[in-house]
């Protein structure tokens, strides 16, 4: 049985995001702290009138859960009630040895995958790729999914350990739908 | 009683319900939207749950979130106000689903009271006077017909699921009755996704004349007198006065047998208000019910001596009326006006912005004062709901007192920052027309104000 889903709102609250409800009811399920959330990322149930609604971290958000504003099971919460507040995940995943991304080829910049996984180049078939060679990249951009037992998330640029703000595509690593493992590099880049 | 009750609205009628469940010990949970929450309001309450954005249809309509925020609250009852939900038959239902007690009628009596066509045979089923027309729809031209020729001409064509005006066409005779009828059906149809039409009689002009009852669970039913609503624009109330200047002790005697044979007939519990039009050749019809505490209750509240919100919480509670008829003893005379963020000088703009004085003067006399507000200087008049931001009553043992009582406390009252109708309130209540009380629904006596 698939439940709705219903996104977080987003508020930021100087380097740190705040997610809240997006209706009223009891809360449950919470991530807990030290999990990163990032967009499509599950972050609990929300229960109005006895009907579950799965909640998610909307397009553009990632970061690591600081603390849960409402561990209790079944918290009652109001639209707008903040529910995670967010570190920038800069320095977390991405700051590891491997990720200062010199390059396997000469001096490249490489972006690497969050997770294992499948990855794809478009966001459902049919769709054009979510990034092509030439393109410039600025925090946040979608440059493609990976698939992880049938969960599609998308992965978004993150100007982190190392890689500029702003960075022109010179390659897409994976062909459409490869495996990759967690760490492996997604797309070779130039500063731009 | 209730240990605590969800107010399930906003502004000036959720403040009025606090004041009535602090009196009871009940202990008011409030509701807002995100641009109302934080409203200085809302301190009247206990505790605040945020439903959504600012848009109605995504807070105060959301009947989902509505009654969660009642559950997780624990909240034993709810009162609807009134606009947003408050004669949603559906709504009433899914509180009681949930096990919250709507503080109202059974939805069945929203139900039949909610649409005209079952409204209006219902109540000539009751021998509620209606007005001459069809019973129920029209099945066909020639039964629109027939109806016609028995009521008299001129009719109006009504479709059953139309509303502000739309699908009505006037007919003079037979011939322009013929015409309209495929064009009103299948404008309804279009309209409103039903070509279903009924008519009635054509009554020009005539006086808004409606009673308030009270019922509770157990067949006990009485009347609070009448309150005269004439003075309108668009439908939309302006200054309301009980007793009526054209009801003697006669008619209000029977008007109020009406309307409480009309609330028994349909199983009513609670407040509620039974309209009516007088005709110019004072005949009485019966025109609708609204299933709900009315904006303008106040005004009875002072003739009566009765505080029909705490009247309301109690038969909700399973409470037995407290009175009979015959201990309902009304004395002097009430005037209210709204006073309303709206510019009558550009055509009743909406006027919203933040007030910076709002004082209205109370010991002025001869007779008393009640102000009904949510608001005081510095707090903003919201662009995104109704624009009444205060009612205030005058009481005293005559009309005439009762309307110098208003007149010294609106000519004295400062209310600065946003455009209200209070100008048009002093141009009506020093008419002549209004002192004389010779005045119907199709004009503001007074109005308009000559070009300052």
């Amino acid at each position: 049985m698939s439940r709705e889903i219903l996104y977080l709102r987003v508020r930021t609250e100087g380097e740190h995001v705040v997610l809240e409800s997006p209706s009223v009811g009891l809360f449950t399920e919470a991530a807990a702290a030290g999990i990163a959330l990032v967009a499509e990322a599950k972050a609990g149930v929300l229960t109005t009138l006895g009907r579950a609604y799965e909640l998610r971290v909307p397009e553009g958000v990632a970061g690591l859960v600081d603390g849960v504003l409402h561990e209790r099971v079944q918290a009652p919460v109001g639209f707008g009630t903040a529910l995670y507040r967010l570190r920038p995940l800069a320095g977390a995943l991405y700051d590891s040895e491997d990720a200062k991304s010199k390059s396997p080829s000469d001096g490249a910049l490489v972006f690497r995958a969050p997770s294992a996984g499948r990855f794809w180049h478009r966001s459902a078939p049919g769709e054009p790729a979510l990034v092509s060679v030439g393109d410039v990249l600025e925090a946040g951009r979608a440059v493609g999914l990976i698939e992880v037992m049938k969960t599609f998330t998308l992965v978004h640029y993150q100007p982190a350990g190392g890689l500029p703000p702003r960075a022109r595509v010179v390659r897409i690593v994976p062909t459409d739908g490869a495996e990759i493992a967690e760490k492996a590099p997604l797309l070779e880049l130039a500063p731009a | 009683m209730f240990r605590r009750l969800l107010i399930a609205n906003r502004g000036e009628v959720a403040v009025r319900v606090a004041r009535a469940c602090r009196d009871l010990g009940i202990s008011p949970v409030g509701v807002a939207s995100e641009s109302d929450f934080g409203a200085r309001w809302l301190e009247a309450m206990d505790e605040v749950v945020c439903l959504g954005p600012s848009a109605s249809r995504e807070s105060y309509l959301r009947m989902d979130r509505v009654v969660q925020a009642a559950l997780q609250t624990n909240c034993a009852a709810l009162h609807p106000g009134w606009g947003f939900l408050s004669e949603n038959p559906r709504f009433a239902a899914l509180c009681e689903q949930h096990g919250v007690t709507f503080v109202g009628p059974p939805s069945s009596a929203m139900e039949v009271m909610g649409r005209k066509a079952p409204a209006k045979a219902a109540m000539r089923a009751a021998g509620v006077p209606v007005i001459p027309g069809s019973i129920g729809l029209l099945s066909s031209v020639d039964e629109a017909l027939a109806c016609a020729r028995e009521a008299g001409y001129p009719v109006i064509l009504k479709a059953d699921a139309g509303g502000g005006g739309r699908g009505m066409r006037k007919c003079f005779d037979d011939a322009e009755l013929r015409a309209a009828f495929v064009q009103a059906s299948a404008e309804a149809e279009s309209a409103f996704g039903s070509g279903a039409l009924y008519l009635e009689k054509y009554l020009e002009g005539g006086r808004h004349i409606e009673v308030q009852v009270m019922a509770d669970r157990f067949g006990n039913c009485v009347h609070v007198g009448e309150r005269e609503c004439s003075v309108q624009r668009n439908h939309q109330k302006l200054v309301e006065e009980s007793p009526s200047p054209v009801i003697d002790a006669a008619t209000r005697e029977h008007i109020g047998a009406i309307a409480v044979r009309a609330a028994r007939s349909i199983g009513y519990v609670g407040a509620g208000t039974v309209e009516f039009l007088r005709a110019d050749d004072g005949s009485i019809y019966f025109m609708e019910m609204n299933t709900r505490l009315q904006v303008e209750h106040g005004v009875s509240e002072l003739t009566s001596g009765l505080d029909l919100v705490k009247l309301q919480l109690h038969v909700a509670a399973n409470g037995r009326l407290p009175l009979a008829q015959s201990g309902i003893q009304l004395a002097g005379s009430a005037i209210e006006v709204r006073i309303n963020a709206e510019d009558p000088a550009q055509n009743f703009r909406p006027s919203p912005g933040t007030l910076a004085a709002f004082e209205f003067p109370r010991e002025l006399g001869p007779g008393t004062i009640r102000v009904d507000t949510h608001m005081q200087a510095g707090d903003s008049v919201s662009p995104h709901y109704d624009s009444l931001i205060a009612k205030v009553i005058a009481h005293a043992p005559t009309r005439a007192e009762a309307i110098e009582t208003l007149l010294r406390c609106l000519r004295k009252a400062r209310v600065e920052g946003v455009s209200t109708t209070l100008p048009l309130h002093l141009a009506v209540l020093d008419s002549q027309a209004f002192r004389a009380g010779e005045y119907d629904t199709r004009s503001i006596p007074g109005w308009p104000v000559p070009a300052r």
